[in-house]
């Protein structure tokens, strides 16, 4: 819950591009402090074999990932590294697609997964505009999995552990519009090209991208529409509630009928 | 809890019958999500770990070290199990503060990360999460090749830290039982690089000496310059590279001793032993991951050049750290400590004290010394000579002066640790010439303590540095000759195939060139103040 430092506050994060070098902190931050694991087939998995992976190397137990690009600039091959995870949007298409509220946007800017509520419909990642949820197929007990920008973290007041491990500077997080004026002073002063990705993509999100050569050239979505995407969702849940609601029933009692008698406890 | 998936995320009981409650009473959760009940943020996924205390503070706030220095997955010499590490930022801290590579450099990157292959993040490294590139298999299916005539060196600093991998106290000199335990493993022929730095000096020695004197040559031109670098520390060499390219003619055009024998293996004992040049696979212990970055660069392939065989294989195949020798060892069953100690080939095994003392800070100026008072008047140099204390000890920058008969005094300068290398480069490019020879190690102390040496404890300590230095100043005061140019071996070697020191056939196998890299970084704009 927020405190004296982040009641009725906003939060948001800047990624770098420039100024990342790819040391992977970050992702192992993210998997110390959530707990994640370490699979055995992805565990050596290179930043430039993330790049060609359809998810870009985000998996169940991978909520953030660095791939490498390797675009050109002044006619020289170059490196970027590119760090993915969710973009915690403000208004977000997974939270609008969850129609059990398992999916949830927080006041100071993360958007959350509470499995308890979830009944496994996956329309959260058919919504997803970024293709960042990914379903835990193998598991027996099967949920949605992303980047829950360390919600607790940010509610203490707390950077999300990924920024806060950031040995260059190449991750930045604060008060939302502190953020934009940061990405926007730092493209000024390094003369990147000027575009904050993220400000508009989606109907504006919570975690920022700026960079010197251009996002096409490192497989970011750069055909998104900047209406906000619950605007469609909405409109298309609002015209099959019955179907929806049905479906969703269906789908929970298999779920919750296909877990029965299975022993999963410890 | 197990599953087919192996160890999965632990569900605890309790989370699982909540689980199992909310989602059997459906009618009332979907009612409860219908109301619009806000999900506080500790019900989000995840948040179950861990994190090291000093990120556990409010956002801005100052924090020591943060993360973790960034590998490439293609460097040569060094990985990492991610899984193992804690972002202590140890490395981080050795690499940026002890050596002065990691951040010295603005953003972005150009097209690599930059690394000089030090290895010392190894040793910093607390968890084990960054080790050596491990070769051990290249070197076991060379040695199973019944094709392959595969021979070894090891460097003089191995043998006073691979006892350790075995029980030995820290700096006992296990020469001749590492001796044994290479033929053991199936080697054809096992050379000391003791030797190889022997042969260094008289290279990298009248170099000098032609450099004091105006007449030195390389590459078809005048390099006089002055004052002179050593140019055997393959992390220093690329430090240069990186960040000093205008200093590069201060660096001597001779190899380390690792690659002046490599080829010498393919051509010299080859020849003499009548073996095909193309079988031989040439293997060196090293206390050094820098080493394998140093065996991997293109222009090392001077026997295959020589012989315009392009069949010959570079000329050292493959470099093992003294960790994987010991994995080695261990792989292959045998029982170290039961050995019996025998000695090398001594073709190219033969060595003196001047040698031997390569691997402590301060030993390749002590034997340069000695060897160039002999070239430069012909007489053995005075016992004096053979205790040069000003140049040793763990301090990283130390001079002495030496005076020599015709050359007046001459100013030397001994330097570990590249932190404390900028401090005096940054002098010389602002045109400091009062030394003559400078020499540099990157590791601090020397190879003794390089980044492949057994982990002794993290962060190195300077006791364990103390007592393997002083193990090798013990091989050099007990050694019979102490001179590299009293050396039988290498008088033989220069007698019967390279004729003398800087001939033309000298120049081809034993020297080299360097190669700006600057092209690779932009420096940093703002130099910070670094120590001495
Ligand atoms: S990026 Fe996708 S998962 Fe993340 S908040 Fe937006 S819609 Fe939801
Ligand atoms: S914000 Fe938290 S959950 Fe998201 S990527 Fe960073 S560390 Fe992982
Ligand atoms: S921690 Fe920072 S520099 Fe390292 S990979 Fe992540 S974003 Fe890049
Ligand atoms: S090997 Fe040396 S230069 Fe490379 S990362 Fe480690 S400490 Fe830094
Ligand atoms: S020293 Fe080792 S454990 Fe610590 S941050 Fe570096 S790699 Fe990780």
């Amino acid at each position: 819950m927020a405190n004296e430092l982040t009641a009725g506050k906003t939060f948001g994060a800047l990624v770098d591009i420039p100024r990342c070098i790819g040391c992977e902190s970050c992702s192992v931050a993210c998997k110390l402090y959530n707990g994640l694991e370490w699979e055995a087939e992805r565990k050596y998995l290179t930043p430039e074999d993330r790049a060609v992976e359809p998810n870009k190397g985000l998996w169940p137990e991978d909520w953030t990932s660095i791939t490498q690009y390797n675009p050109e600039k002044d006619g020289a091959r170059t490196i970027r590294f590119v760090k993915n995870q969710c973009f915690h949007c403000d208004d977000p298409a997974c939270v609008s697609a969850c129609f059990s509220k398992a999916f949830q946007k927080m006041p100071e800017g993360p958007v959350i997964y509470d499995q308890s509520l979830c009944v496994g419909c996956r329309y959260c990642m058919l919504a997803c505009p970024f293709d960042i949820i990914k379903y835990e197929w193998g598991k027996a007990i099967p949920g949605c999995r992303k980047c829950q920008m360390c919600a607790p973290r940010v509610a203490q007041g707390e950077a999300p552990a990924c920024v806060s491990v950031c040995p260059t500077g190449a991750l930045f997080y604060g008060e939302k519009d502190q953020v934009l004026a940061e990405a926007k002073r730092r493209i000024a002063e390094n003369g990147y090209i000027d575009h904050v990705f993220g400000e508009r993509e989606a109907g504006g999100t919570s975690w920022f991208y700026i960079s010197d050569v251009p996002f096409a050239a490192m497989r970011f979505r750069t055909d998104v529409t900047t209406k906000p995407l619950p605007s469609y969702t909405k409109s298309y849940m609002a015209a099959t509630p019955v179907v929806g609601i049905g479906w969703a029933a269906v789908l929970a009692g298999l779920y919750i009928y296909n877990n029965k008698g299975k022993d999963h406890l410890d | 809890m197990a599953s087919k998936d192996g160890p999965t995320h632990k569900l605890s009981r309790r989370s699982f019958l909540k689980l199992v409650g909310g989602a059997g009473a459906l009618g009332a959760t979907l009612g409860m999500a219908g109301c619009g009940e806000t999900a506080p943020s500790d019900r989000a996924a995840g948040a179950q770990g861990w994190m090291p205390s000093q990120y556990n503070v409010p956002a801005g706030w100052p924090v020591q070290v943060r993360g973790r220095v960034a590998i490439a997955p293609d460097n040569p010499s060094i990985t990492r199990d991610s899984e193992k590490c804690i972002l202590c930022g140890q490395c981080v801290e050795v690499c940026k503060n002890v050596q002065s590579v990691f951040d010295n450099y603005e953003l972005p990157f150009k097209e690599e990360i930059i690394c000089i292959h030090c290895g010392q993040c190894t040793h910093w490294c607390p968890s084990g999460a960054i080790t050596e590139v491990d070769e051990t298999d290249k070197v076991l299916r060379a040695i199973d090749d019944p094709d392959k005539f595969v021979v070894v060196q090891m460097a003089p600093s191995t043998r006073v830290g691979l006892g350790e991998e075995f029980g030995f106290p820290v700096g006992r000199n296990v020469e001749r039982l590492q001796y044994a335990a290479l033929y053991e493993l199936g080697f054809d022929a096992v050379f000391d690089t003791n030797f190889s730095a022997d042969l260094t000096i008289m290279e990298e020695g009248s170099e000098l000496v032609r450099r004091v004197l105006g007449v030195n040559e390389h590459d078809g031109h005048e390099n006089n310059t002055l004052p002179q670098f050593t140019s055997c520390c393959p992390g220093w060499v690329k430090f240069v590279e990186y960040y000093y390219p205008d200093l590069i003619e201060h660096l001597s055009s001779a190899k380390s001793p690792q690659q002046m024998t490599g080829p010498l293996y393919k051509t010299y004992y080859a020849e003499i032993n009548g073996i095909d040049p193309r079988k031989i696979f040439s293997v060196s212990i090293m206390p050094c991951t820098a080493k394998k970055f140093e065996a991997a660069r293109p222009e090392m392939n001077s026997a295959s050049r020589l012989k315009g065989d392009p069949d010959i294989s570079p000329d050292v195949d493959v470099v093992l750290t003294v960790r994987e020798l010991a994995r080695l060892i261990k792989r292959r069953g045998i029982n170290f400590n039961d050995l019996t100690e025998v000695d090398c080939d001594k073709i190219m095994g033969e060595y003196t004290g001047a040698g031997a003392i390569f691997g402590a800070t301060g030993g390749v100026m002590e034997a340069a010394v000695r060897s160039a008072y002999y070239l430069i008047t012909g007489e053995q140099p005075p016992p004096g000579l053979w205790e040069l204390t000003n140049v040793r000890g763990l301090d990283g920058v130390k001079e002495a002066a030496v005076n020599i008969p015709g050359a007046g005094e001459v100013k030397v300068c001994v330097v570990s640790g590249l932190a404390n290398a900028r401090a005096v480069m940054d002098r010389v490019r602002a045109g400091d010439r009062s030394y003559a020879f400078i020499e540099v190690m990157a590791c601090p102390s020397g190879c003794q303590y390089g980044g492949g040496q057994p982990r002794s404890s993290s962060p190195p300590s300077d006791e364990v540095r103390t007592e393997r230095t002083a193990a090798l100043y013990q091989i050099d005061r007990e050694a019979k000759l102490r001179n590299s140019h009293d050396n039988p071996a290498i008088i033989a070697l220069y007698d019967n195939y390279l004729e003398e020191p800087g001939s033309e056939l000298a120049e081809f196998l034993l020297h080299t060139s360097y190669t700006s890299r600057a092209d690779k970084l932009t420096v940093k704009r703002i130099q910070e103040p670094t120590l001495i």
